[in-house]
């Protein structure tokens, strides 16, 4: 056994040995999408319910996003695994089919059903926002080139969203809460998979969850207010302004629980913030992904649109960022940035 | 009634006839193609539990600066141990198994059903004593008990190869009686001798160990936990979160159209 292993044993008792689970750039990819997608579907519930007609865009962009960001994660999450013609063993009893299987205690089993619940939650939706006329969305110009999508479309979806449209408001406000629930849990039971290890670091990264969950919500917000700018919406829009000041608070919650994680962690989370990854996560993470977009205001990212935009990319390569580090630190110390 | 494996480290010779019995009972390849790569700090050639070796015997040369021998397991010392699955009677592996592949059998011990594993890999993560490995099939693999000699009436491979009874096979209850009386007998030998396994250590292990020297000199945790110990308290603080983010959401994308309408009020009253 490795010395250093041999060190780290003696020094923590309640430690366990387990063999690096070889989690690579899919899961990497998947952690920082799923928080991306989760993020979305979440926040376009909240901003359908007490946003108003000019966060309709908003709403629209981060549900056309959420259903295929999902769909990606499935990709990476089949091709990932070492059999992935098995992937449907992950919902059904290969034994009993179709016979559902669910572990609720263990979070890889209970967050493929989380991912599955979202995928229905967030199709749903995206069917939805191709009901809405065709305007200057994103990928609007399909709605009328294709014309089996625009019959389609006539025919189906929007008398579809009309009958939905007259059931009553208890039943759309049910249907936005199970909405950001499902986005909330697939943000942040990644996070969860990880402290459910007995790899030394994460299984004792209690608030490891909480932390995916807030980037998956940060970078989110941020993707929206890039893509608003984009699109021609200034800085001093009142969606970008709400995403704005509402990503302001996940930031700064996220800066807050991951100095709460690394205290309680103590030398246990130095693969996280010493060697190579250390200058990943101080500079990357720490500095691009979370002081700076805090201290937008007061270091010159530009004015306006520029400054919303270069705040929003760097919250968006810390989140990736977060990821990288927090998934490759534990599983190899020792191994230089550019051999992975 | 529970079967395992009762392990007298002190009685192991490093033979690895126990290594070899299980390769061949279960035709388990060579790893590298039987190319040997020594690890540079230990004369033991295969170094590590694996997807390859079920069985490893571990070699830990503790020789001292003189390089004196003082007796039995005293002064300059070669311990040796041959490490297995524990089959543990909480199971991490089983425990966070996705697909249900991994099982516990009627005779106690934890087994992965080859055709169910879909190589998530949940399970190499989870086990506290990095036993279970993914092979070259893509599938979880780790020793079995020899589950087929078991359901034949017959013992593991390993135990029957076993040249000294370093590895017994057998009843636990019986087994933890020879392993106290072990202990007993080579502590009058003023050996510090304890058993590693009993139920302290996640609930017990089907598969333990006397040792001589601390835990972690074998490699093994000295209060291992399962991986899903900390999982309700993560998901509580995730909850705390999302409850954080929510309120903070709402009233961010609220309070901008409070403002709003202050402002346009105030225009009003102009």
């Amino acid at each position: 056994m490795h010395p250093a292993l041999l060190q780290i044993l003696a020094a923590n008792p309640q430690s366990g040995v387990a063999l690096p689970p070889r989690w690579g750039w899919y899961v990497i990819l998947y952690f920082f999408l799923g928080g991306l997608a989760g993020g979305l579907l979440a926040i376009a519930a909240a901003l359908d319910a007490v946003g108003d007609d000019r966060d309709r865009e908003a709403v629209r962009l981060a549900h056309r996003l959420a259903f295929p960001l999902v769909l990606v994660c499935g990709a990476l999450l089949t091709i990932d695994l070492g059999q992935p013609l098995r992937f449907w063993h992950m919902l059904i009893k290969s034994n009993r089919f179709p016979e559902p299987l669910l572990k609720p205690w263990s979070p890889i089993s209970l967050g493929s059903w989380i991912v599955m619940v979202f995928a229905i939650i967030a199709f749903v939706e995206f069917l939805g926002t191709l009901a809405d006329a065709p305007g200057d969305n994103a990928g609007d110009d399909v709605l009328t080139k294709w014309a089996w999508l625009a019959k389609f479309r006539r025919d189906t979806l929007v008398p579809a969203r009309e009958r939905v449209r007259s059931w009553p408001s208890a039943v759309h406000r049910t249907w936005q809460a199970l909405a950001a629930l499902a986005g909330l849990a697939l943000a942040g039971y990644t996070g969860v998979l990880v402290t459910g290890t007995s790899r030394v670091a994460w299984h004792n990264a209690r608030l490891m969850g909480a932390l995916f969950l807030l980037s998956g919500a940060s970078t989110a917000y941020a993707l929206l207010m890039l893509l608003l700018v984009r699109r021609g919406r200034g800085a001093a829009d009142t969606t970008v302004r709400k995403l704005g000041a509402a990503d302001q608070w996940a930031v700064g919650f996220e800066l807050l629980v991951l100095a709460l994680m690394l205290i309680s962690l103590g030398a246990l989370g130095r693969p996280f913030w010493s060697g190579g990854f250390g200058v990943v996560f101080w500079l990357g993470v720490v500095g691009i992904g979370l002081i700076i977009p805090l201290a937008r205001h007061w270091i010159a990212l530009g004015p306006g649109e520029h400054g919303v935009t270069r705040a929003a990319r760097c919250v968006l390569i810390g989140g990736f960022l977060l990821r990288v580090v927090i998934v490759m630190s534990p599983q190899y110390p020792a191994v230089p940035l550019w051999h992975l | 009634m529970a079967k395992g494996f009762y392990t007298d480290t002190t009685a192991c010779i490093g033979c690895k006839a126990c290594q070899v019995a299980c390769h061949q009972w279960n035709d388990i390849p060579a790893a590298e193609g039987g190319r040997t790569e020594l690890s540079g700090d230990s004369y033991d050639n295969t170094q590590t539990l694996s997807a390859e070796n079920w069985r490893h015997v571990k070699f830990i040369e503790q020789i001292t600066e003189d390089r004196t021998q003082e007796g039995f397991l005293q002064g300059s010392r070669w311990l040796m141990m041959s490490d297995v699955c524990k089959h543990c009677v909480h199971a991490a592996c089983l425990e966070v198994c996705p697909t249900g592949a991994i099982i516990r059998t009627e005779f106690d011990s934890v087994f992965i059903q080859q055709d169910a594993c879909n190589g998530c890999r949940a399970c190499v993560a989870a086990c506290p004593f990095g036993v279970v490995d993914i092979g070259r099939d893509g599938k979880a693999h780790k020793c079995t008990m020899c589950y087929d000699r078991l359901q034949n009436g017959r013992e593991p491979a390993c135990a029957q190869a076993c040249p000294t009874e370093s590895i017994r096979f057998g009843d636990i209850p019986d087994l933890m009686k020879l392993a106290d009386a072990r202990v007993a007998q080579l502590k009058e030998q003023h050996i510090d001798a304890y058993v590693y396994g009993k139920e302290d250590i996640v609930g017990g292990l089907n598969a333990f160990y006397v040792l001589v020297d601390e835990p972690h000199v074998y490699g093994l945790p000295e209060k291992p936990e399962l991986g899903s110990k900390n999982v309700d308290e993560g998901f509580a603080l995730s909850g705390v979160a999302a409850a954080a983010l929510a309120v903070t959401g709402l009233v961010s994308f609220r309070k901008s159209r409070m403002d709003e309408k202050a402002g346009a009020a105030t225009e009003d009253h102009h």
